[in-house]
């Protein structure tokens, strides 16, 4: 009996119920609900994709890294500006050069170049910054997302300028975004159960150890810090075809903080306590806002997701489940 | 397999907390049809963050004029408007998901922001939707062209307030060869900019050098000793938002330059005044709606319900561009005698002699950017004083 059981379990991992569980939620929202209810979930699904891919660079690290929005606005641009169709790049952007102005992907390819290309610069920027260590990193790629910024806004002839791609189609369906939140809860996944992200992990809680014990610590970082900002790369591009503009104040600081309290809440390292926490957080908000409306009091929920915060940074540091997973969901080892 | 779903069963039972907590969600906001019910407006405006010091009076405005127009007996035969506020956070995916919101809440039609980029993530779902939208404070003239036949605007565009400057500056204060600065961090001064260099060389005109700065800089002391080099320089246009109008005229003042300084809407702000003192306040010229230093009734009855309703003076113009939005939609309806979209579309479209607070408006250009009469406000000894009135040609 016994053996059975553990045999069935190892057949069909707990990730995959719950994979199957959010595809059937995912075929309930897309057929019955209004495209309110869908832009809202499908918001919570990108939340989810930034939470868990910023979990890898930070959560599994230790580093503090707040450049997310730097490459969700690489990622974005570059992706849109793929997608774009020749005739629009014509009207919106006739000083392209023509090696550009003539490309007109489609949606997946550009996703993934978009994602390739905010590696890409990542790994440039990644061997020197990470040299940083602590709020040092921190406010060096809060530096980055300035620099980003702008670059989008002088290159006039590539990207518009401050007025930003507007008139974007509507691409990110929600199964889109479903389909990348299950490839980057998978890849985290891997990960965090190698023996990469063991060592990452050993990484967090003593670096000097894990050095001396004959790991790279410099590639293991550069690698997290990488692995962080293609799905940020991704994440942007679903996001300009999600709300159909882009500019480049789209991706602010503001995003970062909020990304890094939904770490702090969840748990940094883990995976399943930033999923929960970029879906709780999103709702509460999401919640609120009738409220706020009935009262005239506009900015509640950011008031009281600060208050939160401040009683998980009080009383609970480690966050909702600390550097663990869910008992149910951790293979038995 | 019985156990191993029985472990799942706090993940199951979150996800059904969640749709049946969006099904709630959903009912709460369910579409009214019922004629004694009010008719909704969506107000889409950013309360919070780094736009609500001009989006937050949008929404007083919009909100009183339906007040106004509650009292007077609704429209359509006693029905009641109300303006719902839906706030953005200065976040354009806040924008795109609460204008769906309101789509899905039955709104008859948007209105709302002072800025083209919040305008571009929520204009465009009411289009697809087939509701109307009136921006009413976005002024980028191409942002009907964007958006497509379902936008309107209620403030001029750009190129009109800076072609009315531009030719004030040739035609009265006789000048032929200006200095420009422009704030490069906002579309909206780069536009300000570009369509008074447009008309001033237009005009034959000379550009002695253009220089840049961003919001929230405070000192001017290079871009001053190039203009005092720029020795033929006969006025200075600053490409401003209302944050350096202040700072911008007291530094050109205080080292001694006394040529006109001339700009758009950005300058009307009392800074222009009261940062300078009134000794060094002289000599500023700028163009906006048409609302300030104006003894129309309909400014004068504005400014007073305003004061009776909220306890203080209309914070700017934004204020009476929500009421005259508001107005606008309100007017249409009635014309129409129907909410449904294409038909307020239509009646919006038709919209001639509007007497709005911030002017009369009418779009009878294929640009569908209202023609409206636009102010010369000139200050001399901190004393704001109406000179001109420029129409655009047709």
């Amino acid at each position: 009996m016994r053996l059975k059981e553990l045999n069935l379990r190892s057949k069909i991992p707990p990730m995959a119920v719950l994979g199957l569980i959010g595809l059937i939620f995912v075929v309930i929202v897309d057929k019955f609900l209004s495209a309110y209810i869908t832009s809202v979930i499908s918001f919570i699904f990108l939340y989810m994709i930034l939470a868990v891919s910023l979990n890898i660079t930070n959560g599994f690290t230790g580093l503090f890294s707040l450049g997310h929005p730097a490459f969700m606005g690489v990622g974005g641009y570059i992706a849109s500006l793929l997608i774009l169709p020749v005739f629009r790049k014509e009207f919106f952007l006739p000083e392209l050069p023509q090696w550009l102005a003539t490309q007109q992907w489609s949606f997946f390819p550009a996703i993934v170049m978009g994602g390739l290309i905010a590696a890409i610069v990542a790994l440039i920027i990644g061997y020197p910054v990470l040299r940083l260590k602590d709020h040092y990193l921190g406010v060096a790629t809060i530096g980055l997302i300035f620099i980003v910024k702008v670059i989008l806004k002088n290159n006039e002839q590539y990207t518009r300028g401050a007025l930003g791609l507007n008139g974007l189609e509507f691409k990110t369906s929600i199964w889109w975004i479903y389909f990348w939140l299950v490839i980057t809860v998978y890849v985290a996944w891997k990960l965090k159960f190698s023996s990469y992200g063991r060592t990452m992990l050993g990484m967090k809680e003593n670096e000097m150890a894990c050095s001396c014990l004959g790991s790279n610590v410099t590639a293991l970082k550069i690698m997290a810090f990488v692995i962080g900002a293609f799905f940020a790369g991704v994440s942007g591009g679903l996001w300009a075809h999600l709300t159909t503009v882009i500019t480049p104040d789209s991706f602010s600081p503001s995003l970062a903080f909020n990304l890094v309290v939904m770490l702090v809440i969840g748990g940094t390292g883990s995976i399943s306590g930033s999923l929960i926490a970029a879906g709780g957080i999103s709702l509460l908000i999401e919640y609120l806002r009738p409220l706020e409306e009935a009262l005239g009091m506009y900015g509640l929920g950011q008031i009281l997701i600060s208050v939160v915060l401040l009683f998980v940074l009080i009383f609970r540091t480690r966050g909702l489940l600390g550097s663990s997973e869910l008992k149910f969901l951790q293979k038995e080892v | 397999m019985l156990k191993l779903l029985k472990k799942a069963r706090p993940v199951a039972l979150v996800l059904i907390l969640i749709l049946l907590s969006t099904s709630i969600l959903m009912a709460a906001g369910k579409a009214e049809d019922a004629k004694d019910k009010p008719i909704k407006l969506g107000g889409m405006y950013n309360l919070t963050g780094g736009f609500s010091s001009i989006d937050a009076p949008g929404l007083s405005g919009a909100k009183l004029k339906a007040k106004l127009i509650n009292e007077a007996g609704g429209i359509l035969g006693g029905r009641m408007i109300e303006v719902v506020g839906y706030d953005t956070q200065t976040d354009q995916q806040a924008a795109a998901t609460q204008s769906k919101r309101a789509i899905d809440q039955g709104v008859v039609a948007g209105l709302g922001y002072g800025d083209t980029t919040y305008v571009m993530a929520a204009a465009p779902l009411y289009q697809s939707a087939g509701i109307p939208f009136v921006t009413s404070g976005a002024t980028h003239p191409d942002l009907p062209k964007w958006v497509g036949d379902m936008f309107f605007m209620v403030p001029f565009g750009d190129d009109d307030q800076s072609y009315a400057i531009a030719d004030f500056a040739w035609n009265t204060l006789g000048v032929r060869k200006v200095v420009i600065w422009t704030d490069d961090s906002m579309d909206f001064t780069l536009a300000l900019s570009k369509f008074f260099k447009e008309r001033f060389i237009e005009l034959g005109g000379t550009i002695i050098h253009e220089l840049f700065y961003q919001t929230g800089d405070t000192d001017f002391s290079a871009h001053i000793a190039r203009l005092r080099d720029a020795r033929d320089a006969e006025a200075v246009f600053v490409g401003s938002v209302p944050n350096e109008a202040g700072l911008t005229v007291k530094q050109i003042r205080e080292a001694g330059i006394k040529i006109p300084i001339i700009s758009a809407d950005g300058y009307d702000t009392e800074l222009v005044a009261t940062v300078p003192g009134p000794a060094l306040a002289n000599d500023v010229y700028f163009s906006t709606h048409t609302y300030r230093s104006d003894d129309r009734p309909e400014v004068l009855n504005f400014i007073e319900e305003y004061i009776k309703e909220y306890k203080r003076e209309p914070e700017n113009a934004f204020a009476a561009c929500g009421f005259d939005a508001v107005g606008l939609i309100a007017d249409a309806i009635e014309r129409a005698g129907t909410t449904e979209g294409k038909a307020l579309q239509k009646a919006l479209a038709e919209t001639k002699n509007y007497q709005g607070v911030t002017g009369q408006i009418a779009y009878t250009r294929p640009s569908r950017v209202p023609v409206k009469p636009i102010a010369i406000i000139g200050v001399q000894g901190g004393k704001f004083e109406y000179l001109d009135t420029w129409w655009p040609e047709l």
